[in-house]
This record gives structure tokens, sequence and C-alpha cells, in this order.
């Protein structure tokens, strides 16, 4: 067993505690205005005639005209834009932002504005794939001809709602003392991002827009990308106002228009051999997209990659699509396309199980990952692996094995589920090493004073507690010897985007060895500054085009299981029992990883039991607010267990690996497979609402 | 621009109330989101508004020859913390909502509302529960039931407001009651369903049902719940079908952001036909 890292106090506590902590709402500056996005009110179309209302001085109104150079969010794929081009692609496109002193009267002005369309037929199937991608293993035809049996089934997945406790806000003013020069300042996760979007929007250089990260309420993954089209719009308008422009969605604005998880569909084929053993898997992956590619070909990559989860199949033949919907453009969200296919994964199996009537756990160990195997890209599981102690440990804390057979007896009403799962931590490949290349820096001043400089943001995950004790901790000095304020990207080098499990793992890594270097020069009494660059295993290799190679530096191991009642009177389930174990290296600060694992799990269970989000005839989402999209509180949740197995990682910060996604992406098929048990019908879609379980204990198959 | 009053007495309220037509807030939990303005800016009220919370006469539970006295200002948190409030009430109360939400809104709010998903509506109903209303005419008594006439549609007239809510004693061996939410906490119902009988000698002598969430307003039926009276219990066991039938043309749920109307139905009658099976 591990011997848990002990925990200090989170270096943010207080502040938030006491309400101190400034985040993006709280910040008001002299002649600042407010904006308001005006947005399409249909899901695909031509604008004919834009007509705005007499604006009375100080109020403006920004649109496609005022973005100086390009038109276009940057990220992966450059067809998103800031505002509408002229052609409406989803309800709710930016058209335009109103720009004024106060918000009343910007939401009587927005009421006056009218807009004209030519409406065309929106398209909301998996009809028009705009990325394709695909990898193959083995032989899957010739694998074909000596299979016994052939199983096919479907498993699709909803929408998921970061439900941040701060909503996107962002602000941006011009720089008192600098001419030409913007400040951007706002909810985010990835502070260079929004730099390198609003220099691309604007045309202004490196040296003319600076972005500080105030205290941050959450992210999920849902403020990776939005906040540079916010901080592209908004510094349109501060290019035209020359005043400070604030814009700070409402929770309904907030899940109306920001990005969510992609939905899915993923149809499997199973061969298997005369043994009982798979030796093929054939997959088709559909996720849709929304109206933008944005960053789903990054998504669509990992959903493929994770398809085969904890298990070594010899012959693959995987295809995936991301699809143009006219619908909100879908983004990152913690687990990043691999909790969709780590969902088809873990039901397809037991069902193949099901379907060979041989014990679903007996099937998955014989399949299970060793270090050595081949991965589904062909690349190599090169570190140690060690999910038979992982799923030991799940069963003597959860007492799986007995009562999985029990609760199998009809008439029980409970059910148990254990998934197994993998992350790869970091960025696809050699991505970390090749594009990203992150730096990190260390000045410790004449008083011996250190300060870190990392691009990480604390978005309530406590990386500003983690990175700084990892610095203190290889420095060998009092914590309050360090400082780790929040991320101004004038003053600090680029340590990459705080996602993808990357922060403890690299930047960690880096802030590990840039610590251990300058204890080495350290003087007493002197400034000095150390910058550090990664550099990562070199055995990796990975070329995207064919997705062959090592798709990941590193994984992350884990196990859930879920324990539930059900109601037969009203569908209904209750979770009456959650167990996890997880592998992530090493455990950096034992209650920040325990906050990680509780988060996660529950995140995970309401994706696959409660948190429904569908959209209507137009696109639009159905469930507005947190009153109808419905994420668990902590009545729906019982006593979280979790143990941690170290099993520490050669390039980890003390042997830490990622563990941010990997507490999320086990739990909608532990939960879902424990209402399969309870109810004895094979589940094939999340969330598994009361709704769809009463359509199963109908017309279900067994 | 809207008056506003922040009445300290009952008769300052119903003066206020007397001209013209007036927004009641009393708890606000309702009220202050359907009339949110966005953030930093005043409420938008279009109407002329009256605050009752710090009309400190209208706190007060008692019991008197009648029943008990639920003042309309009382907060739920209160009357659940109350044990001579009927247990089945105080177990609806503590299922609305959250605490901190439940420490400010009141029942008379919750009843006046008039939402289709309203819970506490049911039990009122349920318990034959009765509403003063008062205004500077005078007060009067009405059946909850004949309260709510629809969507945010009430019998209140426009200088009234309710000033208690009166639970006369009833002696049911059984009370019912479930809410179907989408959660165990800070749910709106999908639906609910309650349910109260009274058995003499093996006969039924009295039978209340009433199903929320699956109509404009709850769901009951006078000359079905007259049918059960002078039952056998294996008589009524025997006519179940009939019931679950009947009931089923009672209610009128529909597809929603919250459920389906399929679900509503099936479960409203597993509720109903489980209630009839349990009574021995």
């Amino acid at each position: 067993m591990t011997k848990f890292a002990t925990s200090v106090k989170k270096v943010d506590n207080e502040d938030k505690c006491k309400g101190a902590a400034l985040f993006v709402d709280d910040i008001k500056m002299d002649n600042m205005l407010y904006a308001k996005s005006i947005r399409a009110t249909i899901a695909c179309g031509e604008i004919k005639s834009i007509k705005l209302p007499k604006l009375p001085e100080g109020y403006y109104f920004i649109d496609k005209d005022d973005i100086k150079k390009e038109n276009v969010v940057n990220i992966i794929y450059s067809d998103w834009p800031i505002f509408c081009t002229g052609h409406v692609n989803y309800y709710g496109e930016p058209i335009g932002l109103l720009v004024g002193e106060n918000r009343g009267k910007l939401e009587e002005l927005a009421k006056q504005i009218e807009i004209t369309y030519k409406e065309e037929t929106p398209i909301f199937d998996y009809s028009k794939s705009y990325i394709h991608k695909e990898y193959t293993k083995g032989d899957y035809a010739s694998a074909k001809k000596r299979a016994v049996k052939v199983i096919k089934e479907s498993f699709e997945s909803g929408y998921q709602e970061q439900a941040y406790l701060e909503p996107q806000g962002m602000l941006v003013y011009p720089d008192p003392k600098i001419k030409d020069k913007l400040i951007c300042t706002g909810s985010m996760q990835c502070p260079f991002y929004i730099k390198r979007a609003v220099m691309r929007s604007t045309g202004l250089g490196e040296d003319k827009v600076r972005v500080i990260q105030p205290a941050v309420g959450g992210a999920f993954g849902g403020k990776e990308h939005y906040p540079s089209l916010t901080g592209s719009q908004l510094a349109a308008a501060v290019i035209k106002t020359h005043r400070p422009v604030k814009m700070v969605f409402d929770r309904e604005e907030d899940i109306k228009f920001s990005t969510k998880r992609h939905p899915s569909r993923t149809d499997l084929e199973a061969l298997i051999d005369k043994d009982n053993h798979i030796i093929g898997l054939k997959a088709k992956i559909h996720l849709n997209g929304g109206a933008y590619r944005g960053c789903s070909g990054v998504v669509l990559s990992r959903a493929l990659i994770a398809l085969t989860n904890a298990y070594t199949i010899d012959n693959l033949d995987v295809v995936g699509d991301a699809y143009m919907t006219n619908t909100v453009p879908t983004a990152a969200f913690r687990g990043f396309g691999s909790p969709q296919t780590i969902f088809a994964m873990e039901m397809f199996i037991h069902h193949i199980a099901k379907d060979l009537g041989v014990d679903a756990l007996e099937l998955r160990k014989k399949h299970l990952v060793k270090q050595g195997d081949v991965t589904a890209n062909s690349g190599h599981f090169h570190d140690p692996i060690i999910l038979p102690e992982i799923i030991e440990k799940a069963i003597s804390m959860s007492g799986y094995d007995k009562k999985i057979k029990e609760y199998s007896k009809p008439g029980c009403n409970k059910g148990i589920g254990m998934s197994l799962f993998l992350h790869g931590c970091g960025f696809t490949g050699s991505g970390e090493s090749d594009l990203i290349k992150a730096k990190v820096k260390l000045i410790k001043d004449e008083k011996d004073h250190v300060y870190v400089y990392a691009s990480s943001v604390d978005m309530g995950q406590g990386n500003k507690t983690t990175l700084k004790r990892i610095v203190s901790k290889n420095l060998g000095v009092r914590d309050d010897q360090v400082t780790f304020d929040n991320p101004d990207t004038d003053m600090i080098p680029d340590s990459g985007p705080t996602a993808a499990s990357r922060t403890i793992i690299i930047v960690g890594f880096l802030m590990e060895k840039a610590a251990k270097n300058l204890k080495k020069i350290w003087k007493k009494g002197v400034r000095q500054e150390i910058v550090e660059p990664y550099v990562g295993p070199t055995y990796i290799k990975w070329d995207e085009d064919t997705m062959q190679g090592d798709a990941y530096p590193s994984y992350s191991w884990g196990a859930n299981v879920v324990e539930v009642s059900y109601d037969p009177t009203t569908y209904q389930i209750s979770i009456d029992g959650v167990w996890s174990v997880y592998d992530c290296g090493r455990v950096v600060d034992e209650r920040i990883a325990f906050g990680q694992a509780d988060g996660g799990i529950v995140q995970g269970l309401g994706y696959g039991y409660l948190e429904n989000e569908v959209t209507d005839e137009i696109g639009r989402f159905r469930q507005k607010n947190l009153s109808d999209y419905i994420i668990p509180t902590a009545k729906d949740m019982p006593h979280l267990e979790t143990a941690f197995i170290d099993n520490p990682f050669v390039y980890g910060a003390d042997g830490a690996k990622g563990l941010g996604e990997l507490t999320l992406v086990g739990g909608a098929p532990a939960v879902a497979l424990a209402i399969e048990n309870a109810i004895g019908k094979k589940v094939n879609k999340i969330p598994a609402t009361p709704e769809y379980i009463m359509e199963l204990v109908t017309n279900g198959k067994d | 621009m809207v008056k506003k009053c922040i009445a300290t007495s009952l008769n300052e309220a119903l003066l206020f109330l007397k001209d013209g037509e007036v927004t009641i807030v009393s708890g606000g939990t309702d009220v202050m989101v359907q009339r949110r303005n966005v953030a930093g800016e005043l409420p938008l009220h279009d109407k002329n508004v009256l605050y009752l919370k710090n009309v400190k006469e209208l706190y007060y539970i008692k019991e008197d020859g009648d029943g008990l006295h639920i003042g309309a200002e009382t907060s739920m948190s209160d009357i659940i913390a109350d044990k001579r409030v009927p247990k089945i009430l105080r177990e609806c109360l503590e299922e609305i909502a959250s605490v901190n939400i439940r420490n400010s809104a009141t029942l008379a709010g919750n009843i006046a509302n008039a939402s289709p998903a309203g819970d506490s509506i049911v039990i009122d109903n349920l318990l034959d529960a009765k509403l003063k209303l008062s205004s500077v005419r005078g007060s009067r008594f009405v059946d909850a039931k004949d309260f709510v006439i629809g969507v945010r549609k009430t019998i209140l007239e426009k200088d009234e407001l309710i000033e208690e809510i009166v639970f006369p004693r009833r002696d049911y061996n059984h009370l019912y009651w479930k809410k179907v939410g989408s959660r165990k906490a800070d749910s709106i119902a999908k639906l609910s369903f309650a349910a109260a009988y009274k058995l003499n000698k093996n006969k039924i002598e009295k039978m209340r049902i009433v199903f929320g969430s699956v109509s404009i307003k709850p769901a009951q039926n006078k000359s079905l719940e007259d049918e059960f009276i002078g039952l056998s219990v294996d008589e009524l066991k025997a006519k179940i079908p009939y019931f679950v039938d009947s009931y089923r043309q009672v209610i009128s749920p529909i597809d929603d952001q919250r459920s389906t109307k399929k679900y509503r139905e099936i479960v409203a009658m597993n509720l109903l036909r489980e209630f009839l099976e349990n009574i021995k």
C-alpha cells in the first residue's frame, strides 16, 4: 500500500473562504463598459439584415467588421468565427456585442435589434463528417476468418455540461502605461491560448497582449478554448471604445451557449475465437462536434486511442468521424473523448461475456494489458502495469465478487458494477516534446525567497499548492519561502495549457528538475534564476496522420466499483457505495488527491445516470439551468472510499502521473454496469435515466 | 416606477393591497427568480410590490378546536421543526429545494405561486387544508383544492392575501407521500403522489388520492374517492385494475425538459397500484 504524502493547507483556502479571492466579476475599473452578446435565433441560414436601434452616446455595436485582422478563434482548426460571418451555423451563434455602461440599458437595446434571416434546413444527425481518423492493428480481415462468433452492438452517450461554479467571464482593458497594448483577465485554463487568440484576431504583436489570471472557480475543460472566443470578442470592443470592457455570463447564458462534452455513438463488432478469446474489434465512432471543428479532431483522436481501454486486442479496425451539426460547438471536457469510448468498451466486454456465458471479470482478466504489450496504436506499454493489484484491492474494499453473484438473482433490486480504465497523461504522442515544449522558471531573490513562474492555472484543483510543494521539497526550504502567484504572461514562460492531466506529470516534473538545479548552484543572498525546458522520454514516437506509435508518454490506471439499489416502482437508482483504486504514480498531496478523486467520480457518475442534456427542433438546449440539468448533490452520493497504489513513473515529479481526468472516466461505466446488474437488462446508453430504465425494463435485452 | 411597501403589520399590508395590482413577496424564492434582471440591476417588477417579511403577526403555528393554523410568513424550516405539524407535511417540505431556500420560503408562497410542479399543494389538498384569504373587505375561508385554477392562476382577488393555512384534524390510518424527483435534494418533482385512507371494521371509511405535477394543478377526483367508501379490503383489491384505469383518465401529464409524458403516467399508476395493494 501507498504511504501517503501528507497534506498542507491549500494556499488559496483562506482567501476563498473569506470571500477575499478576486474573480473576474469582482473586478471593477474606472470607465468600464459591459458587453452583451447578440445571438442568432435560427440554427442555420443567411443573415439578410441587421437593424440596430439608435444607440445612445457611449453605446456601441461590435461585429465582424470590427475584427482588425482575422475573424477566427485560434483553436486547432481555424473554422470557428469570432463573430458570425453572415451565415449562421447554430442557434445562439454570436453576431455581435452590444457594449455600454449600463447593463439594464443593454438588455433594453438588445430587444430592439431586428435581424432577418433566410433560413436553411439544419443538420442534427451523424450525416456530415468534417473530420475523419482511422487506424488498424494486426489484420482484422484474416482474424474474421478464424472467428467462430461475431458480436455487434451500439452505444450512445449524451452531452455533458461542465457546471463549474463560476460561469464564463472575461475583462479586457487598455494597458494604462503602454500604448496599443491590451490586457485580458478572466476565468481561464490556458493564459497563452488567449494571448495567441487575441494576437491573431487583432494583429497585435507578442509584446502588445498580456493575459493575467484572476481567481478561477472551476473549469473542467470548459475554459480551455471558450475564453479565446470571448477574449477575442472583447479585444475588438476595447480597440473600438478605448475603454475596459467586461462580459460575464449568467448561468443560463453559460449553459445555453458554451461548449460541452461531445455526444457520441460507438458501433462495435467483436470477433471471438473457439477459446472465447476476443481476437478482433472493429469500431466506428461518431462524435457530434457541433457547428465548428474547433478542437474536435483531438477529442476524436483520444476517443479512438482509448477504445480498447485496459485490454489488449490483437486485431483492430478503428474509424471515427466528427460530424458537423447545427448546434453549439462541443469541445474539451475532463476525459476529452475517452469517457465515451471507455463507456462503450466496458459495457461491450460485459455484454460479450453474457452472450458467451462466461464470467465477465474472468474474460476481462484474460485480456488485461500487461507491461510490454503492443498498444491499440502499435506502440508499447513501456512502464509497469499493476492492474491485477488494482482489481484485487477494489474487490477487497467493495466485496464485489460476492455481491455480483448475490445481486444477479432476480428480484433483489440491487446491483454492483466495476469499471477498469486507463488514462493517457499529457498531450498525445510526442506533443509535449515537439509542440508544447514547456518551460518553467524559478527566480530566487536576494532574500533567498523563491518565485515560481509557470502558466499552470489553479482553478480549484490545487496546483498552486502542489507545484509549490514540489519546489520547496526539492530545494529543502520551508513552504513559506516559496511563492507561486497567478500566471501573468508578461512574467512567465509558457509551460503549456492547464489541461490533459499534464500539470503534475509535465510541469511538476519540470519544477522538480528546476528546483534540483537551483539547489546545486544556490548562493545565499544572491539573485538567481533557472529556466528549465521539458525533455521527455526519447522513446516516445507518434505519427498523428497514421495514428501509429506511442499515443502518450505514460498511463494512469484505475478501477471504480459502484453499488446501487433500484426502485421498480419509479425506475429510480440510488447509489449506495462507491469504491475507487487508482495508480497515479505517486500522490503529491493526500488531501488534494482525494479532492480530485471525489470530484472526478461524482462527475463521472453524474454523466452515467443523471446529467441529461438534449436539444430541441432548432438545436437549442432544453435543460438551461441547474434545476433542470441535474448534477449530483451530496445527498445523492454515499461515502466515497478511495485508495491509491504507488507505481512511480521515472519522468514524473517524485514519480507522479496524471490524476485529474483518470478519476472521471470510469464513473459512467461503473454505474451503468451496476444498473444493468440490478435490472437484468443491457444498458447501451448514458445517462441511464429512470425514463430510459423504464424502457429497458419493458423492452430491453437480457 | 413601481411602488413598494415593506409592511410591518397585516393592516398596513391589506391597505397597500387595496388599490391596483400587486406582486406579493412571501419568502421570495420563486418570485425573485421570476423577476430577475441581469446581474447588478434591480429586479424587473412590473407591478407594485408588497413585502411581507416584516409582518411579525403572520409568523405563527398554533392549535385550536379547528385544527392547526400556520401563519403565512412562517418559513418552511420553522414548519418542519414543529412537531405539531402533520408528519407528512413536514416530510414533503423537507424534500423541497435546499435548506437555504426553505429558511426563506413559505408554505403560503408555495401555494400562491400555483406552479404545476408545486409540492406542498398536493399535501394541502390531501389533508383538506383551508386557506384564510384576507382583504380590507374582510376574510373568507376556501378549500386548498379549489384555490389553484390554472398554471400560476388562483382565485385570489387583487386585494387579497393568504393570511393563514388551516389543517383540520384528521384520523387516517395511513398516509403516504412520494415525490419522484430527478435527484435526492434540490429537485423539482417529475411527479408526486399522496394518498390517505381510514379503515373502520375492515371497510374503507375515507379515501384521499392526489397526484402532483401531472396536470396544471394537483389531480384529485372526489367521485372516485367516494367510490372507495364502504369497500372491504378484499373488494378494494379486486377493483385495483378498475381504479388504476379510472385514475389514468384523471391525470394529463406532458413531455418537458424534466421527464416524459409516458414516464409520468406509468410511474403515477405504479405508485397508485402499489399504495392500494399495500392497504391492510
